[in-house]
């Protein structure tokens, strides 16, 4: 693809581990991202998905292949990768003891946002994200809801054009999660790349531009929904999902049985 | 790495601490008030405890007491604080002074062989028990007493025989304290002041390293400052900086209020038991003490920060911390010491080192080529704990909270290989 923002050839992770030996949680995946685009990481708890976005965030270093965001690699440049990239997840929490205004600069100057304009982007992700009434209170006193909402804004305080959602509805509740739909469709329509994992079908469904299914490390399958549903002859994404890992379960190699795309191909 | 990061990541972790209770309550305001506060209720404390002592009555019973000394009876009947109980006998009375019903048993006897050439001799044996104090303080109080007759039988004896009292006064003992005020001052400075010194400086390191690293795993904000574009160095940089500086904090203010209120409370409380102090400092003792804060907190600032960076929660990296703390407290009972100064061997011995130093310098000893040697010491000693501190941070399962939260358990399997695992995994350098 000519113009991806996030490009991932043959990215792996080895762990060890005491009682399994070495464990292969990413076995050499393929996909890349367009601006504009929701890129959906589908799969089941343990499938590799926050494995994968830990090394695109530089978190984790690939163990095997290349990626790269934005044009810079994630081993040769991880800072300018990071610049790049804006990181939610369940486990990136803010600092209770900071004011939701305070946490928004902080995230906007470490990230080398222009440090003359941060007061004015700050402002407006306040206005943004409705947040002024509680914008000088600390964040241990907030709801989850309020803290949800600071958290999305420190996500893009400094206005990345990757943004990577992490399992972002976790544990919220229906009306949270789906202002969080909302604001992450708000920002697809804002040009922004956005790769989310996730392993609720129906957001999925209802988000992604594309989906890649993930199971044990590899990617089983990858294209827009409605590609998946010609692959596979099913309509819910659910027996879709469900298709491709009985596939896998069947042995003979999952991944060619389905046309999984080589390096740089976009779908099926 | 970058400066401007550090100087980000810096004031939002000072911004954070001084926000919450634990370092604020550790690092400010214990320095400040609670060892001069400690120390004024304890002296006080310790006044009134022996005022009571003083008020207390001593039971006491004679046996034996002899007819030729009225003035010595009338003087132990009419004494305000001892007790005179009716006479028993001499087990009865080792009896109820073993169960405390009794303080002491005095008896008068006559004196030995050659004593007896002396007319009216007679010599006291006075039981008591050792181990109860206020038995204890009846025994001082008889013998005071008899000594004070004995002085002043002695005395009208001597003046009878025609013997003048100048003539008697033959090789007595004169003791002179030739201390000055300020002296008497800086020895009780420098027995403290080290001591506080070290304390605080590992206090005020102590939460704030924990907070830094398991505090932020525990609170889930590890991995989101592992996706700030800041680099790993600055981002550690910053947290040791930030730790050194509330240990120097914590110390600077506790050595200048301990020193304020040695000056304010303790001068005036000593002054009225009878001794005098004045407290003052040399003025190249201060920059002495700044440098040995700054040195002490650089150190401890690492060496908890690579301990406390296994913990998966605040509550373990307090476990694994303490032992530092502890450690860092030993070397300085060489510094209390009071006829030791800085010799090249201690000079070596981190903490120790700068404990001892800091006392010469209250004392106005400035033995500058020891001063460097250790300077020197203990700035080897950071780049040390800062060397290992590199090396550990290059273990990404570090960073993810791994090896059970054990330094122990990262060493046996990381650093020295004892499973003998070789996967692509195993070490990874932190991007």
């Amino acid at each position: 693809m000519e113009n991806a923002m996030v490009r991932v050839e043959g990215l792996q992770k080895s762990f060890w581990d005491e009682s399994r030996g070495e464990v292969r949680a990413v076995d050499g995946i393929d996909f890349d991202c367009r601006p504009g685009e929701i890129f959906g990481l589908l799969g089941a708890n343990g499938a590799g998905k926050t494995t994968t976005l830990r090394m695109l965030a530089t978190i984790l270093k690939p163990t095997g292949g290349r990626a790269s965001l934005n044009g810079h690699d994630v081993l040769a440049e991880p800072e300018a990768v990071r610049r790049s990239l804006g990181f939610f997840s369940a486990s990136t929490a803010l600092y209770p003891r900071l004011t939701g205004r305070e946490t928004l600069e902080f995230f906007a100057r470490i990230n080398q946002y222009p440090p003359d304009r941060v007061a004015e982007r700050v402002d407006s992700l306040i206005d943004r994200f409705g947040i002024a009434e509680y914008a000088n209170a600390r964040v241990e006193k907030l709801s989850s809801g309020m803290k949800q909402k600071i958290s999305i804004a420190r996500t893009i305080a400094h206005d990345p054009p990757i943004l990577i959602f992490d399992e972002p509805t976790v544990g919220l509740d229906v009306m949270a999660a789906i202002e969080m739909q909302r604001v992450v469709g708000e920002l697809r329509d804002e040009g922004k790349t956005i790769i989310f994992s996730t392993h609720i079908m129906s957001e999925a469904e209802k988000l992604c531009d594309r989906i890649g299914i993930i199971h044990r490390g590899r990617i089983l399958a990858l294209g827009t929904l409605d590609e998946h549903r010609q692959a596979t002859g099913q309509h819910y994404l659910e027996d879709i999902f469900v298709h491709y890992v009985a596939a896998t379960g069947a042995g003979g190699g999952a991944a060619a049985a389905i046309g999984a795309p080589g390096p740089g191909e976009s779908g099926q | 790495m970058n400066w401007q990061d550090v100087w980000i990541l810096y004031r939002r972790e000072l911004r954070s601490a001084f926000r919450e209770r634990t370092i604020v309550v550790n690092s400010i305001l214990m320095p400040v008030f609670l060892y001069p506060v400690m120390m004024w209720v304890m002296f006080t404390g310790l006044m009134f405890v022996s005022g009571l002592a003083d008020r207390a009555h001593s039971r006491v019973v004679l046996l034996d007491a002899p007819r030729n000394h009225p003035v010595l009876m009338d003087t132990l009947e009419n004494r305000e604080n001892v007790e005179l109980r009716d006479q028993i006998s001499a087990d009865s009375a080792v009896s109820l002074i073993r169960i405390g019903e009794l303080d002491a048993l005095v008896e008068f006897a006559p004196p030995g062989a050659e004593g007896d050439k002396l007319a009216d001799n007679f010599q006291v044996a006075i039981s008591y028990d050792r181990a109860v104090e206020r038995s204890r303080r009846a025994s001082d109080r008889i013998e005071a007493i008899v000594d004070n007759y004995r002085e002043e039988w002695v005395d009208s004896e001597a003046t009878e025989l025609g013997i003048a009292g100048a003539e008697r006064e033959q090789f007595r003992i004169v003791q002179e304290n030739v201390s000055s005020d300020e002296q008497m001052g800086a020895l009780l400075l420098g027995m403290m002041i080290p001591l506080f010194l070290v304390l605080m400086v590992a206090l005020g390191c102590f939460i704030p390293a924990i907070d830094s690293t398991a505090g932020e795993r525990e609170r889930s904000t590890w991995e989101t400052l592992m996706t700030v574009s800041a680099s790993r160095l600055s981002v550690v940089t910053a947290k040791y900086l930030y730790v050194a500086t509330v240990g120097i904090m914590a110390g600077v203010l506790n050595v200048t209020a301990v020193f304020l209120s040695l000056g304010a409370i303790m001068a005036p409380l000593l002054a009225e038991v009878g001794d005098q102090f004045q407290f003052t400092l040399p003025f190249l003792a201060l920059p002495v003490m700044i440098v040995a804060a700054i040195s002490l907190a650089l150190f401890f600032a690492a060496a908890m920060m690579i301990l406390a960076s296994f913990a998966r929660s605040f509550k373990d990296g307090q476990a694994m911390v303490t032992p530092v703390y502890w450690l860092a407290l030993l070397p300085i009972v060489l510094g209390q010491q009071t006829d030791q100064t800085l010799t090249p061997m201690i000079a070596a011995i981190p903490v120790a080192n700068a404990a001892m130093m800091i006392r010469d310098a209250i004392n106005g000893v400035f033995l500058w080529p020891l001063m460097a040697e250790t300077l020197v010491v203990l700035l080897v000693m950071v780049a040390l704990c800062l060397m290992l501190a590199r090396m550990v941070l290059q273990f990404e399962d570090l960073l993810m909270g791994s090896f059970d939260g054990s330094f122990w358990r990262f060493a046996k399997e990381r650093l020295l290989n004892r499973n003998g695992k070789k996967t692509a995994g195993a070490k990874q350098g932190v991007v």
